[in-house]
């Protein structure tokens, strides 16, 4: 040990940091020795004698320090072996403290099983692991340096999201600008917290700039405070960002019930629904083909007052279109009577004054501003919440398409990216709708239009193969089912290890980040989304200026142009 | 009982690489010769080099005049006495080479090797008992834990236990403790394919 050699300096005696110091003076602890293994299948690694198997968890990262390398790697397994097998038959009684301190470590001893994620070699930059480590190479507990190493340090496009496990002196900061260019899923059972993972990737998407949102609000938890489980009050994202975020709502009474700011209601006309907007309704509004025909046909003779037509019923209509075209008189009484349901919500009326989608793309593109949609009492009816969501995503990825189209060259004139949130995806992603659905194309299409998704979703085994193998980050807490952890691992390479450490994760504050945003699969207790980290986007947002803003706001009209 | 100063143990009376017997006169046997005690003597034609031992057996052996006593219905206490004190047969204390080393500037046999000796010692060379902290420099390591186990004709496993027993006075009061468990845990690696075995010499060398 070093002690320091100005003894009129207290400051070197007692540092002001004593976490840092005592990090800097005290060795790390060796927890074993690499004894075998492979690149694929992991490493084996001997616990010394020393090392307790119970201070170890799946998913806590370590470092081998090979001979010109370091290799990060996770914990994936833990095992306890013995050099005889008789000794299972016949136990040492370990009550006495001289046997238990032999046996202990010699004749029985613990192994873990760990996955090389990332080397590290001369230049500190972390590398995809191509190779492992010899034998009997040291294997300790990552350090803060190690994860800085790897994870890199919060700046403008990187966002502290939580700590690794058991190292909580340290953080983990995922990045944004990645995050956002690929479609991102959030999965988790139910109770887990998928919320609040989502609410503090959205905070840190707006905190840094890196996007806007449009967040299809089914339960109204995004845009304004709600309480916890825990029964205290935790903000919404306008409450953080007033002047980033805009919140509209389909339930004007809902938000006054609950006391929740909104900027403005939203309303849809009857006469702008499409038939390709009631196809996406297929599954849970049970339409049949011959139904998705009858309403192309209804728009193609009525045009677009062809639902309020259908819902008057008039028998004359009725029978003219029955006698006129191929389709049947049942079919198209079957499809008014499931039609009649959007009479019930008041969001839907014959006529609007202004378009909505207009608006919603104003605010997005022009404006850069967040918009959460919130649903109201109509979250609860999963058809409305399809409805609404296909409706404005649709019309909106189609004017992105045009404004990227007319961008092409001149990067200042591209909309800024923008990330859709839905929950209840595999509703949306169904195997058998997503191909013809609008988040189905969006997911594939990845970052072409500058549109992307971020999904929330409780049965990941639910949405079709090919887009979530198009899912760029994997955000997962606790899953138990056997097919939603396959279907969240598939394509992730590694994924036998993760799999133990997937299905034990914590219940709450817990989850496995893999994928396009992160250099390798990490396991994360979330920030916890208190006063502390309202604090932290204040600091992040307060003095950053948004230099795209600023660029676009100069090349656009509006009172804006002069500089002042 | 460890020795701080130089002790003869005896004289060599015959001896190989593998270990050697030397005998001494019966009134001086104490201490010194317990079973498990670790000795030295210089190897031949070499002062400097000396081989490390453990005394596993110590003999006492008959002569006619001996068996004919044990028969006699009574004896004058004077003549068993001298019988036991002056007679002509030496105790015969048998060594287990364990190692060797060199002696430093001060005489005391250090920098050891746990493995038999180059040379044998010459015949009547003086043994003497090993000091504290000889003892203590060579059971830093565990390596001749396996000449020991390994050894035919020597009831090994006793002769482990005691020599452990030994040495551990070799070491401070508040040190013992962790000495045994270092040499147990040793063991359990070494013997890890006999639990049996390995059971025994930990129940033999466990502290009280």
């Amino acid at each position: 040990m070093q002690y320091p050699d100005d003894s009129e300096n207290l400051d070197q005696w007692f540092p002001r940091d004593a976490s840092a110091y005592m990090q800097a003076v005290l060795p790390i602890p060796r927890l074993g020795v690499v004894v075998g293994g492979s690149l694929s299948k992991g490493l084996v690694v001997k616990l010394d004698r020393g090392q307790s198997v119970e201070d170890l968890a799946v998913g806590r990262y370590v470092v081998v320090h090979g001979t010109n390398k370091r290799f990060f790697c996770m914990i994936n397994d833990i095992s306890l072996n013995n050099t005889n097998p008789a000794i299972q038959s016949d136990p040492p009684d370990i009550s006495d403290p001289f046997l238990s301190a032999v046996y202990t470590g010699t004749a029985a001893y613990g192994t873990i099983h760990v996955a090389p994620m990332l080397s590290i070699g001369d230049d500190d930059k972390p590398k995809p692991v191509k190779t492992i480590p010899s034998h009997f190479m040291e294997v300790m507990n990552a350090n803060v340096e190690d994860v800085n190493d790897v994870f890199g340090h919060e700046d403008e496009s990187h966002f502290n999201v939580g700590t690794p496990l058991e190292l909580d002196e340290t953080q983990i900061n995922i990045d944004l600008k990645r995050l956002v260019e690929r479609s991102v899923g959030v999965f988790g059972k139910s109770g887990t917290g998928k919320s609040f993972l989502t609410r503090v990737l959205l905070a840190g998407v707006i905190a840094k700039n890196q996007g806007v949102n449009l967040i299809f609000d089914m339960h109204n938890d995004y845009g304004w405070e709600i309480t916890s489980e825990n029964g205290s009050s935790v903000k919404g994202l306008k409450q953080l960002f007033s002047s980033k975020v805009t919140i509209l709502t389909l339930d004007v009474e809902s938000s006054r019930r609950r006391n929740a700011k909104f900027d403005s209601e939203v309303k849809i006309g009857l006469d702008e629904i499409e038939p390709e907007d009631i196809a996406q309704l297929r599954v849970t509004m049970s339409l049949s083909d011959a139904m998705i025909d009858a309403a192309h046909t209804l728009h193609k003779r009525w045009g677009d007052s062809w639902i309020r037509r259908l819902l008057k019923g008039n028998v004359d209509d009725i029978e003219e279109v029955a006698e006129n075209t191929p389709i049947m008189s049942g079919t198209l009484l079957a499809l008014q009577r499931r039609l009649e349901r959007f009479e019930r919500w008041d969001f839907l009326v014959a006529e609007t004054p202004e378009d909505s989608v207009e608006r919603i793309v104003n605010l997005l593109v022009e404006q850069q501003q967040s918009v959460v949609l919130e649903f109201g009492r109509y979250g609860n009816s999963l058809e409305a919440y399809i409805l609404v969501a296909n409706y404005l995503t649709r019309r909106i990825h189609e004017r992105y398409i045009d404004k990227v189209e007319r961008a092409l060259g001149d990067k200042a004139m591209e909309p800024p990216q923008l990330l859709i949130t839905i929950e209840e995806a595999h509703k949306f992603l169904d195997p058998q709708i997503a191909r013809a659905t609008i988040f189905g194309i969006i997911a594939r299409e990845m970052r072409k239009y500058n549109v992307t998704l971020l999904i929330v979703d409780q049965r990941p085994s639910g949405i079709d193969e090919e887009v979530m193998s198009q899912i760029g980050t994997r955000v997962t807490a606790l899953l138990d089912n056997e097919r939603d952890i396959n279907a969240v691992l598939n394509g992730i390479s590694g994924a036998a290890g993760l799999r133990e450490v997937l299905s034990r994760l914590d219940t709450k504050q817990q989850a496995i980040i893999m994928g396009h945003a992160v250099p390798m699969p990490v396991v994360v207790k979330t920030r916890a989304y208190d006063e502390q980290f309202y604090a932290s986007l204040i600091n992040a947002n307060g003095t950053g200026i948004n230099i795209d803003k600023a660029r676009k706001t100069l090349g656009s009209g509006g009172g804006e142009r002069r500089i002042r | 009982m460890v020795s701080t100063q130089q002790e003869i143990v005896g004289r060599i009376l015959r001896a190989s690489t593998k270990g050697f017997t030397c005998g001494t006169s019966s009134r001086q046997v104490d201490t010194r010769h317990d079973f498990g005690a670790f000795v030295k003597v210089p190897i031949a034609n070499d002062g400097d080099c000396c081989v490390i031992g453990l005394i596993y057996a110590v003999e006492i052996k008959d002569d006619q005049l001996v068996n004919e006593l044990v028969m006699a219905d009574s004896v004058n206490p004077n003549v068993l006495l001298d019988q036991r004190e002056n007679r002509m047969v030496p105790v015969e204390i048998d060594v287990l080479n364990v190692g060797y080393g060199y002696r430093d500037a001060n005489g005391a046999v250090i920098n050891g090797f746990h493995s038999l000796p180059p040379r044998p010692p010459m015949s009547l060379t003086d043994v003497e008992l090993c000091s504290i902290y000889e003892v203590f420099t060579f059971t830093q390591r565990y390596d001749f834990f396996r000449t020991v186990i390994n050894a035919s004709d020597v009831p090994s496993d006793d002769l482990l236990a005691a020599a452990l027993r030994y040495a551990s006075q070799a070491y401070p009061e508040n040190q013992r403790y962790e000495f045994m468990v270092h040499c147990g845990q040793h063991l359990a690696r070494m013997l890890a394919n006999d639990l049996k075995r390995l059971s025994h010499v930990l129940a033999l060398i466990r502290p009280a």
